[in-house]
């Protein structure tokens, strides 16, 4: 299978007078990790929704390999390879993990005429052996049969990023995908996504974390108001103007929350020191 | 007349309107359920106030007083008391506060229709004198309608400031928003609950004893009427007064004026039924173009999984015990249902309505149950079914031949299916409220424009069904339902098995991550949609073959809530809850005097807070249940003082030598249970330790009582006082006693 690209061109919204994106163009290039920060409100969880079709830009477009996908619906754009994790887990909690990863892996085929006649469908042992895979890279084999509604949330998080890869996804759309781990299950996330990434994925990461985020992402896009501020490798924007007076003003760059403190660092003292310098390996 | 005079006599329905829509606006903004009790509960005011003036002659002002001043608010704190309080406190979806409501409203319609009979009354009394005052010129203007004009201005400027001026609305205000977090804060929720409530149910009274003389006071016509200003409320998007009672008095006037137009052919006919049913109209019309209705919370009352209690089937092999268990069941149900064909005729016939209601429910079983949409039109549907079914067997449907009956009741069910995909359409976007009222105006319109027009429901006469030329007898006939309910019930498994059934159930579960993996949501619902409606339709054929007439009532619009909730209250995903359902209500019927099934199934519902999935999980549970007493049975209480412990492990231990060794064994090793952390994980808090230490101890505790039950049996018998401890069990001597029960 051919993996595709996904960039958007020149995306707006507004909501009435308020413009929460404004002309934003981003690349998120095969088998790299594009990193999506900004402070609250800078229109991040905005554009993450236009990415993936749950609303519609008033103008620019979206395009996923050659193809225009500016109107299409998140279920269609869903089969065509561009897949998204939520930010509170969404599994179906009636349905065992087993059968969350099913219904993903079954989703190219509609052959309803066949399922109401009780036909065996066509391509299940095929989307049986995607689940048993998927399970087995993540370790989950074990809980393939617990209900997913009596999950704590670690494992929800994994089973709905297993979900996603279910689904064979070109681009990955993942929305705060570490907030309710802890310091080590981050992680291993942040391996697993690497891991994810080198075998042709797609990934587009927004999270709180920019500690994560840096730690793991080839490639940064920086959002303030609506606008990109700063693209580039991490190190740049780390160190662009724009993004460190935005971040001193608001508080720490690793501001994720107030109550926690950042996984992998220390919280700065009074909030008002120079970003973290140490130099990141960039990939790999 | 002149349009002003039409205009005046519009008036008076449409303030009656407006303070229906009061009611009920202020019973949702304060307590987030939209009422649709409103209904019922005006009818019962209005019976109550009609028996106390011309049956027991109270004057007219007294019984005015005892009803909107006693009873009416009095139902609406016995109501938040004891209904919807419960589920406030448990944080209960909207959905569920809806069926709760609907219960309500089948409850009230069932005492209804049980103390005063379905039958018509004209004799309402009326509040205001029936005169007229002249105004300006000649126009003459009623009483009633001045003074029902001046009743809304006055509740609006109440309320009005009531909300904007004084602490109380502040409070109000703070419960919408949060009622856990306003409780928090020192607001008295409930009393804020229970005052709208009771303004609700009084404005719900009022409405019924003004409406009562205009119409004719009748159990279903009544209720249907006062659900029918649900119109109002939704042009309010659920929130402003204001535009409410504008809406109001804008729909009356307007169904007023074109009193004044008369025209010709199938276009005149369609006009003449505008003229009396503009509210329904309005209503439907409204749902599809006010694009949201501010929903309280977060607008997801569409959520139905919380009527559901299981999840689809698993995927893998089933076990063998697990097979059998299920081929024993389905014997079981099939035996059941092949029971008629043994009764006497005149039973038989009565059984005819169970296999025919049952494909009913199979319908919202899939709708409601597997897709997880709320459908408060099936009745729709059903007429529908029937209506086509005559149409074609009677050979005047547009042209077509006549066709044999059994032939013409799967066309006319195939010929809803285009019916159930456009009327599906709007539930692809609607979710919650929005796609409940919009189900039930489908239902309303269709059966007020087809089904109440002699146009099309009239000179419809059933012949006997007949195969291959040879006329079905009565035990054929049964037969032949059998064979349609099984073809549902195929569809159903079909819909509920395999990756069909998890794309479903997936899409009840999550929309948006159904969505987000790739399931097709859209065609989804289309096609829960449409195979629901075609399942209906086949039901309302039978029940028209089963009845052997086209009864409108049958169809009538109150009759898809009072199905869907009988659907509810038996289990939404429990294709076995409908049928069981469908015997339960004809059973009752059959036994019992008319209305009784009705109040059984408001009964039910209002017990629905007490078991979330239903009736079916509710026995399921109950059987875990009788099976968990059972085994408790032989464990002591909790609470067994010292003394009376220490002697059971005595005892226990003393027997141990003679003969009940392993049990022995295990009792004293039980009395030192002890939570072993796994290797590497982390020393535990202060707290860790003492709830791993009330674990071990209880752990110790039931071990203990289970291990050494024989020996204590024996030293129960050799003490005294042991057999009062254990004397419950002489009476279940020898039960054996299982781990794990």
């Amino acid at each position: 299978m051919s993996r595709n690209d996904l960039r958007a061109r020149d995306l707006v919204r507004r909501y009435g007078g308020l413009t929460a994106v404004e002309n934003v163009s981003m690349d998120v290039p095969r088998g790299q990790i594009t990193g999506l920060i900004g402070p609250n409100g800078a229109g991040k969880s905005t554009l993450f929704s236009l990415l993936t079709g749950v609303e519609q830009p008033d103008g620019g477009k979206v395009l996923l390999g050659q193809r225009d996908i500016t109107r299409m619906s998140p279920d269609a754009r869903s089969r065509r390879g561009l897949v998204q994790t939520f930010q509170v887990p969404s599994l179906f909690p009636s349905l065992t993990v087993g059968d969350n990863l099913l219904v993903a892996a079954e989703n190219r085929r509609r052959d309803y005429a066949g399922g109401l006649l009780g036909l065996k469908a066509r391509g299940r042992a095929s989307a049986l052996a995607v689940v048993d895979e998927v399970l087995d890279s993540l370790e989950l084999a074990d809980i393939r049969g617990a209900v997913a509604g009596t999950l704590p949330t670690g494992a929800l998080r994994l089973v709905e990023f297993a979900r996603a890869l279910c689904a064979r996804p070109d681009v990955l759309l993942l929305d705060e995908p570490a907030s309710g781990l802890d310091a080590a299950e981050t992680d291993r996330f942040s391996a697993l996504v690497r891991r994810i990434a080198d075998e042709g994925v797609a990934i587009l990461l927004v999270d709180h974390d920019v500690d994560l985020v840096f730690a793991v992402v080839d490639r940064v896009y920086a959002m303030v108001g609506g606008r990109v501020v700063a693209e580039g490798a991490p190190d740049v924007v780390r160190n662009d103007p724009t993004v460190r007076s935005v971040y001193l003003a608001q508080g720490p760059l690793a501001s994720k929350s107030t109550s926690a403190p950042p996984p992998g660092g220390v919280s700065p003292p009074n909030g008002l020191s120079p970003l973290p310098q140490p130099a990141f390996p960039a990939a790999r | 007349m002149t349009s002003i005079d039409l205009a005046l006599t519009g008036i008076s329905l449409g303030a009656i309107a407006a303070l229906s829509g009061i009611g009920v606006l202020v019973t949702y903004r304060t307590n987030g359920v939209l009422n649709f009790a409103q209904g019922g509960i005006a009818t019962l005011v209005a019976y109550v106030f009609r028996e106390m003036v011309v049956e027991w002659g109270l004057p007219i002002w007294l019984a005015a007083i005892i009803a909107l001043a006693v009873l009416s608010p009095g139902i609406g704190l016995l109501l938040e008391r004891l209904v919807f309080r419960p589920l406030a406190r448990r944080r209960a979806s909207a959905a569920e506060s809806l069926v709760a409501s609907l219960g309500v409203l089948v409850l009230t319609l069932g005492m209804t229709a049980g103390i005063w009979g379905l039958g018509s009354r004209t004799d309402a009394p009326s509040i205001f004198p029936r005169e007229s005052v002249t105004l300006l010129g000649d126009t003459r203007v009623g009483v009633d309608a001045l003074a029902e004009l001046a009743l809304v201005v006055v509740f609006c400027v109440v309320l009005g400031l009531l909300a904007a001026k004084t602490r109380f609305g502040r409070q109000v205000r703070a419960v919408v928003d949060d009622r856990q977090l306003a409780e928090l804060s020192g607001v008295p929720a409930d009393k804020v609950a229970a005052a709208g409530w009771a303004l609700g149910t009084t404005l719900a009274g009022l409405t019924g004893i003004l409406l009562a003389p205009q119409f004719r006071l009748n159990p279903y016509g009544l209720t249907l009427l006062v659900l029918e200003t649900f119109a109002v409320v939704v042009a309010a998007r659920l929130a402003s007064l204001p535009v409410a009672v504008l809406t109001a008095l804008g729909i009356a006037i307007a169904q007023s004026e074109l009193k004044q137009f008369t025209f010709d052919g199938d276009l005149g006919t369609i006009f003449t039924v505008l003229q009396s049913n503009l509210f329904i109209v309005a209503l439907l019309v409204l749902l599809l173009v006010v694009p949201r209705l501010r929903e309280l919370g977060n607008g997801d009352s569409g959520a139905t999984g919380s009527f559901s209690s299981r999840g689809a089937p698993p995927s893998g092999p089933v076990s063998r015990y697990e097979a059998r268990r299920d081929i024993l069941g389905k014997l079981g149900g099939a035996a059941l249902l092949l029971a008629p064909l043994t009764f006497a005729p005149a039973d038989l016939r009565s059984a005819f309505m169970v296999p025919a209601l049952a494909l009913v429910f199979l319908s919202l079983v899939i709708l409601t149950g597997y897709s997880g949409q709320l459908s408060l039109g099936v009745a729709g549907y059903a007429g529908l079914g029937a209506l086509f079914t005559l149409k074609l067997a009677n050979g005047d449907f547009f042209g077509l031949p006549e066709i044999p009956g059994i032939w013409a009741m799967f066309l006319g069910a195939l010929m809803v299916a285009p019916i159930g995909l456009i009327t599906g359409w709007p539930a692809i976007r609607r979710r919650g409220l929005t796609l409940a009222l919009t189900t039930f105006a489908v239902g309303a319109v269709v059966s007020r424009f087809v089904f109440e027009q002699p146009d099309f429901a009239s000179g419809l006469y059933v012949d006997p069904l007949t195969l291959f030329g040879a006329e079905l007898n009565d035990k054929a006939f049964y037969f032949f339902e059998l064979v349609c309910l099984a073809i549902g019930l195929l569809v159903v498994r079909n819909l509920h098995h395999g990756r069909l059934g998890r794309a479903l159930l997936a899409v009840r579960d999550h929309t948006e991550g159904a969505a987000a993996v790739g399931v097709d949501v859209r065609n989804l619902k289309l096609l829960a949609f449409t195979i629901s409606s075609v399942v209906a339709a086949l039901g309302g054929g039978l029940i028209t073959f089963s009845a052997s007439s086209f009864a409108t009532d049958d169809f009538a619009p109150l009759q898809s809530l009072l199905w869907f909730t009988a659907v509810i209250v038996f289990g939404a995903d429990s294709a076995a809850g409908a049928i069981i359902a469908a015997g339960f209500i004809v059973a009752i019927d059959v036994l019992a005097p008319a209305g009784s099934s009705i109040l059984a199934v408001g009964i039910l519902a209002l017990a629905l807070g007490w078991m979330p999935g239903g009736l079916m999980s509710a026995v399921r549970g109950g059987i875990a249940w009788v099976a968990r007493v059972l085994a408790d049975e032989f464990v002591p209480s909790p609470h067994t003082d010292h003394a009376a412990a220490s002697r059971l492990t005595g005892a226990g231990s003393a027997a141990s030598p003679g003969g009940a060794g392993r049990a022995g064994a295990d009792g004293a090793a039980g009395s030192a249970v002890r939570v072993v952390l796994p290797a590497g994980a982390p020393a535990p808090t202060a707290f860790g330790e003492a709830l791993l230490t009330a674990v071990a101890t209880h752990t110790a505790r039931s071990g203990l009582a289970l291990e050494t039950l024989p020996s204590m049996r024996a030293a129960a018998d050799a003490s005294a006082d042991g057999q009062n401890r254990a004397g419950h069990r002489q009476r279940l001597p020898g039960l054996p006693v299982e781990r794990g029960v």
